[in-house]
C-alpha cells in the first residue's frame, strides 16, 4: 500500500494532492547597510568575504510582505538538527513532527502531512513532490553549516513565485562554494539519533572557480506511542552532492550544483482489503532515491540591471511494498531586473516546466491514466514605483500561467510600502493566488477503507469507501488582504507585526455519490466520495515578533501568532492548525568561547487531530575552544517525557515526540 | 539567573557567528572613504581650508548608490567628501581621488599620462595598474578585496600615504 498520499478524508476534502508548481527563482540575499559601516577599519575591510548578490540592496525592513529570515546563527543557536526544526522559529508557520521521519508543515492554517498551500524552494529548485503531494521534509536535509539562510514569506507570494504559493513561500539557499572552503566534519549522536555524520570539502580549481562536495548520513530510530511502547517508524538517509561557483568577471556569476539521495523509511500504513481482517495496520518500508542537477547564470548589465537564467532537472523514484513511481521534472527560468528611469524598478520573467509522472496501480491507490506528462508556461512582471522618494512605494504585478492540464491562471498582487520615519514601516497588500489542481484532485482512485459487514442496520457485505478525483476539478483560489507594521524604537529593539485576512474559494471537498454493488472478486458495496471545488472559507490572524539585544552578548527573540480559520460546508479540518503559538529564545554568550542557548515553545491544541496543547523547552551549551573545534550538548523537549504534535489518518497508533539529548562535534580544517 | 548574568558580564565581545555581508563594490566604496583619511594631499590641491575632497569615477560605474552613501555626511580634517560626476576630461583635474573602472583597461596609459603630474590619487581594479604607474589597485583574492600600492607614483604626485594603509596592502612598490 502506498505510504505517502493518504491524507484524504471523505466528508470534507483535505487537499493532499499532487502539486504542479510554477516557476521560481532563488531570491537575493540582503546586504548590510553601507551607512552603518563607516567604522570598519582597514584591517577589517581587507578581510571581508564579499557576497555576490544583486547590486540592488534589498533591506528586509523595506519588504512589503510578512517575511522572516532564519540565519545561520539562528540555526546554530536553536539546536535545530534539520530544516523542519529550524522552521519552528518562524511565527505563523505550523510545524508539527509526526514521527521520526515525517513532518506536517504549513503556513496560516491547512496543516497536514501533505500541506499543499506552501511553495518550498532549495536554491531555486522547487521541492514539492508532484507525485504524492507536499514536501518530503525528511529528504530536504543539507549540511546545515552550509546553509546561507532560509527566507519565509507568509501570505501569497504569487507574483514572483508561482502557483501554489498560496499561504507562503519558503526559500532555502545554500552558501556560495567560495564561502564553504576547507574540510568540515560534523557528527551528532544522542538518545534518539543514532550517529549522523556530515562531511564537506571545499576547494578552488582555478582563480574564481570554487567548488564543494559533501556526503551526509542520518539514521533515526522510531519514537514511542502514548503508552511508551516503541513505534517502528525509522529513517535511514544518505545524501551527497557538489556545487561549483565561478565568477569569470565582475559582472558574471555561474553556479552548477547537483545532489543525490537515497532513503529507506518506515512508517505507518493502513492496508484495506475486501476480505477479513478488512484493515491491516502495518508499517511499510519505502525506498526512495533521486538526483537533481541545477545551473544558474547571473549577468549584471549595470548596477541597476541584472539578468538571471536558471535550469534544472529533478528525478525521483519511490518504491514501496506495492507500488513504484517515478517523476521527472525539467524547468527553465529567466528573470530580468532593471531600473526604468528614476522611479521604477521592474522585474519580469518567463519560465517553462515539463513534468513526467509514472505510477503503478494498487488496490488502495491508483491514478488514471497511470502515466502523465504536463507542461507549464509562465511569465510574470512586477513594478516597484517610488511615489515619494524614501517614503512611499507602490509595488504591483502579476503572474500568468498556462498549464496544459488546467488552463490559464492570472495571479495579480498590489502592495504599498510607507516609511513615515526611518525606524517605522507600514505595508499593505492585496493579492490573488491559486493552487492549481494536482493528480490527486483529478486522476486518483483512493480506496481509503473497508467497513466490515455487520448485522442490521449495518451492511451484510463489506463497504468500500473510495475517493475519486474529478477531471473537471479547477484551481483553488485565495484572495488575501494583509497589513503589517515594523518599528525599531532603538537600535537594540525591534518589533514586526503582520496581520492578514484570507478568503478562500473553490477549496477541495469530497461528497458522497450514489453507492453501487460490485460482484467480483467478492460481493461488496462501493461508496464513492467525489472530489469537487465545493469548499470555501476564510481566516484571519496576526504574527507579532520582537528582538531585543539586551547586551552585546545576550539577545532575546520572541514571537506570538494567532490564527482563526472557518471552512464551509464543514469545519472538519479547520482544527488542524493551532490557534495560538508562542515562542521565546535566549542567545547568551557566557564567555568568549561558550554559548548558552535556550528556547521555549508553546503550541495550542489541535482539536481535529486530538492533539492537546504542549509546551517545549530546549537548552544547549556550545563550546568553541578554537577555530577548528566546536562541541555542543543539547537537551530537547525537557519539560515532558514525550508529547504528541500531530495525528495521523493512517493509523490509530500515534507517535509521540520524546525528550532527547544529543551531542555534536564539528571539526573544521 | 539569566538576568543576573547579563548585568555581571561586561564583556564587550561581539559574537562572531554573523560576519558582515557586503558586495564587492560596497567594500571598494568603503576603501575609497578610508583613502581620504589615510592619504595626505598637498595644500595646493585645495582652494580653501574647507574645500571638499572630491572623488570621481572614470568608466562604467558599478557602485550604484553605495559610493554616495558611504561618504554622505563624512568629513576629514574639516573637509566634506563629495562625489563629482565626470562630464568630460577637464573634470578629472578637479578630483582628489580618481577611480578608474576596469572597463577603461585599454585606455589606462592615456589616462595616467594626463593626471600623473597632478596631486590626484589614482585607484583602479585592473591587472598591471601598479606597473603602469597607478597608485592603488584593488585585487580579488579568496573572495576578499585586497590592495596593492605604488608608493613611488604617489610620492611623485606629492601625495603622502600613511603607513597604516601600507601595512594592510598585499604589495607595496617603493623606489625602483
Amino acid at each position: 500500500m502506498k505510504r505517502g498520499l493518504l491524507n484524504i478524508f471523505f466528508a470534507v476534502g483535505l487537499p493532499a494532492c499532487l502539486l504542479k508548481t510554477g516557476t521560481a527563482m532563488a531570491g537575493d540575499a540582503p546586504t548590510n547597510s553601507i551607512q552603518g559601516s563607516h567604522e570598519l577599519t582597514l584591517e577589517q575591510l581587507v578581510n571581508i568575504q564579499v557576497t555576490s548578490v544583486s547590486k540592488k540592496e534589498t533591506d528586509l525592513n523595506q519588504s512589503p510582505a510578512a517575511i522572516s529570515v532564519i540565519t545561520q546563527e539562528d540555526i546554530q543557536r536553536s539546536g535545530a538538527t534539520s530544516i523542519p526544526e529550524a522552521l519552528r522559529l518562524v511565527p505563523g508557520l505550523d510545524v508539527a513532527q509526526i514521527n521520526s521521519s515525517e513532518w506536517a508543515i504549513s503556513a496560516r492554517g491547512f496543516n497536514s502531512e501533505f500541506a499543499d498551500k506552501l511553495l518550498v524552494l532549495v536554491d531555486g529548485r522547487s521541492v514539492y513532490d508532484p507525485a504524492f503531494g507536499g514536501v518530503e521534509w525528511e529528504m530536504q536535509d543539507l549540511v546545515l553549516e552550509d546553509l546561507d539562510r532560509i527566507e519565509v514569506i507568509r501570505g501569497p507570494g504569487a507574483t514572483l513565485w508561482g502557483a501554489n504559493a498560496v499561504n507562503g513561500v519558503i526559500n532555502i539557499t545554500t552558501k556560495n562554494a567560495r564561502d564553504t572552503q576547507g574540510l568540515l566534519v560534523s557528527t551528532s549522536f544522542g538518545t534518539v539519533e543514532k550517529p549522523a555524520t556530515s562531511i564537506r570539502y571545499g576547494g578552488e580549481f582555478a582563480t574564481n572557480v570554487f567548488y564543494r562536495v559533501y556526503l551526509q548520513y542520518a539514521n533515526n530510530d522510531g519514537f514511542t506511542d502514548s503508552s511508551g511502547n516503541d513505534t517502528p517508524d525509522s529513517k535511514n538517509i544518505l545524501h551527497g552532492g557538489a556545487r561549483m561557483d565561478w565568477e569569470p568577471d565582475a559582472s558574471d556569476r555561474l553556479t552548477l550544483q547537483g545532489d543525490y539521495f537515497q532513503a529507506d523509511l518506515a512508517g505507518p500504513a493502513l492496508n484495506p482489503s475486501l476480505t477479513p481482517p478488512y484493515a491491516a495496520n502495518f508499517y511499510g518500508e519505502n525506498f526512495k532515491n533521486g538526483e537533481n542537477v541545477l545551473g544558474r547564470w547571473t549577468h549584471d548589465f549595470s548596477a541597476s540591471s541584472q539578468l538571471t537564467l536558471q535550469g534544472y532537472y529533478d528525478h525521483e523514484v519511490s518504491r514501496d511494498t506495492e507500488t513504484l513511481d517515478a517523476e521527472d521534472i525539467w524547468d527553465l527560468d529567466l528573470q530580468h531586473r532593471f531600473a526604468l528611469g528614476d522611479r521604477q524598478d521592474i522585474v519580469w520573467g518567463a519560465g517553462f516546466r515539463y513534468e513526467m509522472d509514472q505510477t503503478h496501480p494498487s488496490f488502495a491507490l491508483s491514478f488514471f491514466p497511470q502515466d502523465e506528462n504536463n507542461h507549464i508556461a509562465s511569465a510574470f512582471v512586477q513594478d516597484d514605483l517610488t511615489v515619494i522618494s524614501d517614503r512611499l512605494h507602490l509595488i504591483f504585478g502579476s503572474k500568468f500561467e498556462q498549464d496544459a492540464d488546467t488552463g490559464f491562471e492570472v495571479q495579480p498582487s498590489g502592495r504599498l510600502l510607507w516609511t513615515p520615519a526611518e525606524n517605522q514601516t507600514f505595508w499593505g497588500a492585496v493579492s490573488r493566488a491559486v493552487r492549481t489542481p494536482s493528480r490527486t484532485d483529478t486522476d486518483v482512485v483512493f480506496n481509503q477503507s473497508v467497513i466490515p459487514p455487520s448485522p442490521p442496520p449495518g451492511s451484510p457485505v463489506p463497504v468500500l469507501v473510495s475517493l475519486r478525483g474529478d477531471p473537471t476539478f479547477h484551481s483553488e483560489e485565495i484572495i488575501a488582504y494583509e497589513l503589517g507594521y515594523r518599528w525599531e524604537p532603538n537600535p537594540k529593539l525591534s518589533f514586526d507585526l503582520a496581520t492578514f485576512y484570507n478568503v478562500y474559494h473553490d477549496l477541495s471537498i469530497y461528497t458522497a455519490g450514489t453507492p453501487y454493488t460490485v460482484f467480483a472478486p467478492v460481493t461488496y458495496e462501493v461508496v464513492p466520495e467525489n472530489a469537487s471545488n465545493g469548499g470555501a472559507g476564510n481566516s484571519y490572524g496576526a504574527e507579532l515578533s520582537a528582538q531585543w539585544r539586551v547586551t552585546d552578548d545576550w539577545k532575546l527573540m520572541g514571537s506570538y501568532s494567532y490564527l482563526h480559520l472557518r471552512l464551509t460546508p464543514s469545519d472538519a479540518y479547520a482544527g488542524d492548525s493551532p490557534q495560538h503559538q508562542f515562542q521565546l529564545h535566549s542567545y547568551l554568550n557566557l564567555t568568549r568561547t561558550i554559548e548558552l542557548n535556550a528556547s521555549l515553545y508553546f503550541v495550542s491544541a489541535l482539536p481535529d487531530q486530538q492533539v492537546p496543547a504542549y509546551a517545549r523547552f530546549d537548552l544547549g551549551v556550545v563550546w568553541r575552544p578554537n577555530k577548528a573545534w566546536e562541541f555542543g550538548v543539547w537537551g530537547q523537549n525537557l519539560f515532558d517525557d514525550q508529547h504528541l504534535e500531530f495525528g495521523s489518518y493512517r493509523t490509530p497508533v500515534l507517535t509521540e515526540i520524546p525528550r532527547s539529548f544529543y551531542g555534536k562535534v564539528t571539526w573544521r580544517f | 539567573m539569566c538576568l543576573l548574568l547579563g548585568t555581571l558580564l561586561q564583556i564587550n565581545w561581539r559574537s562572531e557567528a554573523q560576519p558582515p555581508v557586503f558586495t564587492e563594490y560596497q567594500v571598494k566604496a568603503l576603501f575609497l572613504l578610508n583613502f581620504t583619511k589615510y592619504v595626505d594631499w598637498p595644500a595646493t590641491a585645495f582652494g580653501q581650508a574647507d574645500s571638499p575632497i572630491t572623488i570621481g569615477v572614470i568608466g562604467e560605474n558599478h557602485f550604484g548608490e553605495d559610493l554616495k552613501k558611504a561618504v554622505e555626511g563624512k568629513s576629514v580634517n574639516g573637509r566634506k567628501i563629495v562625489i563629482l560626476p565626470l562630464e568630460s576630461e577637464s573634470d578629472w583635474s578637479k578630483c582628489h581621488i580618481l577611480f578608474i573602472s576596469a572597463s577603461e583597461k585599454k585606455r589606462l596609459p592615456e589616462i595616467l599620462a594626463k593626471v600623473c603630474a597632478l596631486p590626484i590619487l589614482t585607484v583602479s581594479e585592473t591587472d598591471q595598474f601598479i606597473q603602469q604607474g597607478g597608485m592603488i589597485n584593488f585585487t580579488r583574492k579568496d573572495g576578499k578585496v585586497r590592495l596593492e600600492v605604488n608608493l613611488e607614483s604617489a610620492r611623485q604626485a606629492e601625495l603622502g600615504i600613511s603607513s597604516k594603509l601600507l601595512s594592510v596592502a598585499d604589495a607595496v612598490r617603493r623606489k625602483p
